[in-house]
């Protein structure tokens, strides 16, 4: 298998493994991106999830998953996968278990535990190279205690903890660019509106060893403030706009994947969003959306460079 | 002692409400306790909220059992198991339900002989019917006759105040209409007793013995359990395939169904699986050759309902 098995849509998968019923909000685009990826990484795996909205998926007795699923606290998915990998190892070397019944190690995180409190963890298990998956689906926030601010929220966003009228006045956490930094097997950046980047790129994922880290843009209705139906719109503008750059970092070389051009302006992914809505209203900002949008023309001259 | 229980879906603002009616009982003088309960509070998913209010200390916590005005700000969670909506009602409990239903057939239905009153439906026909938890709050506020005017027009500028003041008065005025409309009515909620801890009764919990993690742990022994859960009763608005007009593409909107719950068969056409379906209308938007509709969930139940009748 190789990356090559998704040429066009319709190599996509077109029945789902992830079970239904989970109670994630209506149009949530982390699971959208979650039920793509585990199509492709299939039921021979184990989830390794930290507290966030995702812990929800599985809430005794009910589980979407098919295969094994593992609970823990919100900065430590890394270390709970070291202990998974490490077991499965032991019974590997002592043929308890075939090769063939190995499994497939998955961290699962929200943005909080990634770009936060759990990055110490997982700078940990890149570092002794531990050989599994870890996906970060991103909102931008933490999302499930209603979205207060996290080392991912972008620059302007109004969040419960960044009331204020220009909202959030940070910037968003270069989060690629810090685990491409320990040279892992495998960094890539993915969103569930693109379904044939991020299918190649879970493959790929899959077929290496060592770290392979994932981030998954996801559009979320709640805590984005927009209506569910415009999920997969709202995630299309944060790629065609240059927001979202799908790229993937290997071999120590990092390549964009797709690169919209031309580029929409910014103000047409921002305008969906209520979180963004005091740059439009009352009266229009024109200074702090030139901002973004000239934070967004320099990431992409950069790449063009 | 007051004790009022809120019913809506996730995104009707029940929370808030919840809490203007509160704030509006202490301007009034009373003690107050409000709060939603913490679970799964998702858009559309079931909500509950509730509000005691009593001139004494209030020493009660936790739920609400046993309400003396319960306001369903939804009328098609009624009928839901898992949104208990009757439960802990008796003839002292009054009703409020939001539903075009007369008060005499939901008072046939639940076979309830206790006041039932009913307010007119928005038109509005999303999940989040935006100013409901106002309308609910400002009935709720005249029928239980010991909130004036004054108080529920200063909870609800003090609870909205951050929304701005095109939504505050958007809100005031749908509170206050309703608050005119249950006029005749006002004072028909009478508070309940004082409940003394002396005659508490435990619950009758199945007491378990400590056993070893691996026996006693929470372990699920089989794949995909979650389908149990029909996540198909948060959906307010459901998504309709015309299979004239499907062009079986590259099934966008079985990809795009967040919750996978659109499957493509052997020739093509996508299904929709309504027990999980939760009403997002993602695939309504995306669907290339627009071939499915939206239509309000209630009005596919009922002719659904025709259907099988005839």
């Amino acid at each position: 298998m190789s990356e090559l098995t998704y040429r066009r849509m319709k190599d996509l998968p077109s029945t789902h493994l992830l079970g239904t019923g989970t109670p994630m909000c209506a149009g949530c685009g982390g699971l959208n991106a979650l039920h793509q990826i585990y199509d492709i990484i299939g039921e021979k795996s184990i989830f390794i999830n930290a507290a966030g909205c995702m812990t929800l998926l599985s809430v005794y007795p009910f589980t979407p998953f098919r295969g094994s699923w593992l609970y823990t606290a919100m900065a430590s998915a890394p270390a709970g996968a070291q202990g998974v990998r490490d077991a499965l190892d032991v019974l590997l070397q002592k043929n308890r278990m075939s090769m063939q019944d190995d499994m497939q190690v998955v961290v699962l995180t929200g943005d909080g535990a990634a770009y936060g409190m759990g990055l110490s963890a997982t700078s940990g298990a890149m570092e002794r190279d531990l050989d599994f998956m870890y996906i970060c689906y991103d909102n931008e926030g933490y999302g499930n205690t209603g979205q207060q601010y996290s080392g991912a929220t972008p620059h302007a966003a109004m969040t419960a903890t960044s009331r204020g009228p220009r909202g959030f006045p940070g910037f968003k956490k270069d989060l690629f660019s810090i685990w491409s930094a320990h040279k892992p097997a495998y960094v890539a950046t993915v969103i569930g509106t693109e379904p044939l980047d991020l299918a190649r790129k879970i493959e790929k994922a899959r077929s290496l060893k060592g770290p392979r880290m994932i981030i998954a843009l996801s559009p979320c209705p709640t805590g984005w403030d927009y209506d569910p139906q415009d999920s997969v719109t709202v995630g299309k503008l944060a790629v065609r706009t240059g927001v979202w750059p799908l790229k993937e970092y290997v071999d120590g070389k990092v390549v964009h994947t797709k690169v919209p051009h031309p580029r929409k302006p910014v103000e047409e992914y921002l305008k969906l969003q209520g979180r963004f809505s005091h740059l439009f209203e009352p009266q229009r900002d024109d200074a702090l959306i030139n901002e973004i949008q000239a934070k967004v023309g320099a990431y992409w001259e950069d790449v063009d460079s | 002692m007051y004790r009022i229980r809120f019913h809506g879906r996730g995104g009707q603002g029940m929370k808030t409400a919840s809490r203007i009616l509160g704030t509006a009982f202490f301007l009034q003088g009373y003690e107050v306790q409000d709060a939603p309960r913490y679970g799964a509070e998702r858009r559309g998913a079931p909500i509950f909220a509730y509000v005691r209010a009593s001139k004494d200390p209030i020493n009660e916590r936790g739920i609400i059992s046993q309400p003396d005005l319960v306001i369903v700000a939804d009328d098609s969670l009624v009928p839901v198991p898992g949104a208990g909506v009757i439960s802990g009602i008796d003839a002292h409990t009054v009703l409020l339900i939001n539903s075009d239903e007369d008060p005499d057939t939901w008072k046939q239905r639940l076979n309830f002989n206790g006041s039932l009153f009913t307010l007119p439906v928005e038109t509005e026909a999303r999940a989040e019917l935006r100013f409901i938890g106002a309308t609910c709050t400002g009935a709720a506020a005249r029928l239980l006759g010991v909130i004036s005017r004054d108080a529920l027009t200063q909870a609800i500028r003090q609870e909205l105040a951050e929304l701005g003041d095109a939504i505050v008065e958007e809100n005031l005025s749908r509170a206050l209409s309703a608050f005119g409309l249950m006029e005749a009515h006002a004072g028909t909620v009478n508070a309940g007793s004082v409940v003394s801890a002396h005659d508490y009764q435990r619950p009758q919990w199945v007491d378990l013995p400590f056993d070893q993690a691996r026996i006693s742990a929470p372990a699920i022994h089989a794949a995909a359990t979650s389908i149990a859960v029909k996540t198909g009763l948060w959906r307010t608005m459901r998504p309709l395939i015309d299979y004239e007009h499907c062009n079986r593409c590259w099934w966008v909107c079985s990809t795009f169904c967040p919750d996978g719950a659109i499957n493509v068969d052997d020739e093509g056409y996508p299904h929709i699986d309504y027990d999980h379906c939760k009403g997002c209308m993602v695939c309504v938007a995306q669907c290339p050759p627009h071939a499915i509709a939206s239509i309000p969930e209630q009005d596919a139940q009922a002719a659904d309902n025709e259907e099988a009748r005839a």
